[in-house]
């Protein structure tokens, strides 16, 4: 039997459809209908300066919106051939870890939501506000920050506001521990995520599967070794694990954080003097730019005239991701329940995903089954 | 009497479901905020559950992207009476930046369903969303209970 989950489902944030192919309760195999939020953002974004453009990077994803700010901007930058002041690149970093704090935390709080685990989901929320409030002491916003441009940062960080920011920052690693703990050793949730959703590393490799949910698999990969602050200024390991199941992928979400808060102390702490923008000309010409973004690794791939954007490509860490849930995480998932609880920890971002829209020749609009998914033969 | 009765149970018990017909998720995670301990919806008896069949309030972000022309009245018109829609964010309202040449966006929603109540802001703070689901949420949910009877 076929079970559609979505477009409008109470288990699901964001407009998708699942479709799981059940014997019983055990789930056989998933099938991912997209195309429910496209915009035709890259369309739009051409024949348009970088001033514009900026806004619409930021406006790809909800979530993760500054990573994609950031990487537009270095595009640029990566085109100009220059860098920005290193005063500049620490703030990033800065905000950078503030934006993977909170999304990491709505992650592993709509895990828990899945999974019918009320208090740890409230919890989650409640350990995030705190981060949102020291975002918009930096930034002045709580989601679309608006604070990368081409060249550094908007705006300039007083001493006030660092305080202010290393304050919540004790004030959360005080807590935090408690939460992790009582996901780690809790025997309820542990029974409900080990051995649940489980994905090897070959599969996460065939899906091409990034961010947390690849590291969790065992692929070694955090595009933030190659980024130059974090290579060359910064103090960090990346966080990865064996296991590949749903309490892997949470788990290695939650020491992600740790790592976040140990580079926004050393940021705060060796944060050099100096300006934070600079004037930059940007000549004709094209690049590729990637950036760890929360969910894993996002590039820009852009080609400009000096002035104008002529052709710009996306590539966001969603799409991977969503695709190894379907193709190999609901794979002999034994119950439904389950099945969701495992599509929430692949940490779908919509949003994020939906950027091509397929056309027949007459310009009808064809339904879009996943990268994997095309020629499948499993109809709904 | 029957009236008054109902619409002290209207007000108190709001169940919500949240349609995104194709924003940037910036307003969603900002209602998902509002579920947090900070704001705390439910002390005011709002629930969201994303079900369309059982809510009060349909909360539309997102502008308007194709596949949703036709969906969205379907939406509609499985909740059940009496219902408001509550347009949140720039982008049903205007459709926000994704409304230029190019954009495959059909904003403003008001075209398709009819909008009870409009936040702008992009996306508008947590507070804010609140604060229009309080004021205009019992309210007019009672008084298009008594128009239908």
């Amino acid at each position: 039997m076929i079970l559609p989950i979505g477009p409008v489902h109470p288990g699901l944030k964001e407009p998708l459809r699942l479709k799981l192919k059940t014997r019983g309760e055990k789930v056989l195999s998933a099938e991912i209908d997209y195309g429910y939020i496209h915009r035709g953002i890259e369309r739009v974004m051409e024949g348009k300066t970088w001033q514009k453009g900026i806004f619409l990077a930021e406006r790809v994803c909800g979530i993760c919106s500054y990573i994609h700010t950031q990487t537009f901007a270095e595009v640029f930058e990566k085109i100009a051939g220059e860098t920005v002041t290193l005063r500049a690149q620490y703030l990033r970093v800065l905000t950078n870890e503030l934006d993977r704090i909170q999304s990491h935390l709505l992650a592993n709080s709509t895990y828990f939501k899945a999974m019918e685990h009320e208090t740890l989901f409230m919890y989650m929320l409640g350990l995030r506000e705190p981060i949102m409030d020291a975002i918009e002491l930096l930034t002045g916003n709580r989601v679309n920050m608006g604070w990368n441009v081409v060249g550094g940062v908007k705006m300039d960080i007083k001493q006030a506001h660092m305080d202010s920011i290393l304050e919540i920052m004790d004030k959360f690693e005080s807590e935090y521990g408690r939460y992790v703990e009582m996901f780690e050793s809790g025997p309820l949730v542990g029974l409900r995520s080990h051995d649940v959703g489980k994905m090897t590393r070959d599969e996460a490799l065939m899906a091409r599967a990034v961010g947390p949910i690849g590291r969790a698999s065992g692929l070694k990969h955090d595009v933030r070794e190659q980024h130059h602050t974090y290579r060359d200024h910064m103090d960090w390991k990346v966080v990865w694990r064996k296991e590949g199941d749903n309490f892997a992928r949470t788990m290695n979400r939650f020491d992600e954080i740790w790592e976040s808060i140990s580079l926004i102390r050393q940021v705060i702490n060796n944060l050099p003097p100096g300006e934070v923008r600079k004037k930059i000309e940007i000549p004709a010409g094209d690049a590729e730019y990637r950036n760890e973004a929360p969910r894993g690794e996002v590039t820009y791939s852009v080609e400009t005239n000096g002035n104008l954007i002529k052709n710009i490509s996306i590539r966001t860490p969603s799409i991977m991701n969503i695709d190894a849930c379907a193709k190999y995480m609901l794979k002999d998932v034994a119950t439904v329940s389950d099945a969701v609880a495992t599509y929430a920890t692949s940490d779908p971002c919509i949003a994020c995903t939906e950027r091509v829209i397929i056309l027949d020749e007459s310009g009808r609009h064809l339904d879009f089954h996943g990268v994997h998914n095309i020629n499948s033969k499993l109809k709904g | 009497m029957l009236d008054g009765l109902k619409d002290i149970i209207r007000k108190s018990s709001i169940h919500v479901c949240l349609v995104n017909t194709g924003g940037c998720n910036g307003c969603d995670i900002e209602i998902v905020a509002l579920l947090s301990p900070r704001y705390d919806l439910e002390q005011y008896g709002i629930y969201v559950h994303n079900n369309p069949r059982e809510a009060d309030v349909i909360i539309v972000t997102g502008a308007m992207a194709e596949q949703w022309v036709d969906k969205l009245q379907r939406v509609y018109a499985k909740t059940p009476e009496p219902k408001i829609v509550v347009a949140v964010g720039n982008c049903p309202l205007t459709g926000d930046v994704f409304n230029q040449e190019g954009g495959n966006v059909h904003a403003p929603v008001s075209d398709f369903i009819p909008v009870d109540a409009e936040v702008s802001g992009c996306p508008p703070r947590p507070s804010e969303i609140l604060e229009a689901l309080l004021t205009v949420a019992p309210g007019a949910i009672a008084a298009r209970g008594r128009q239908k009877l």
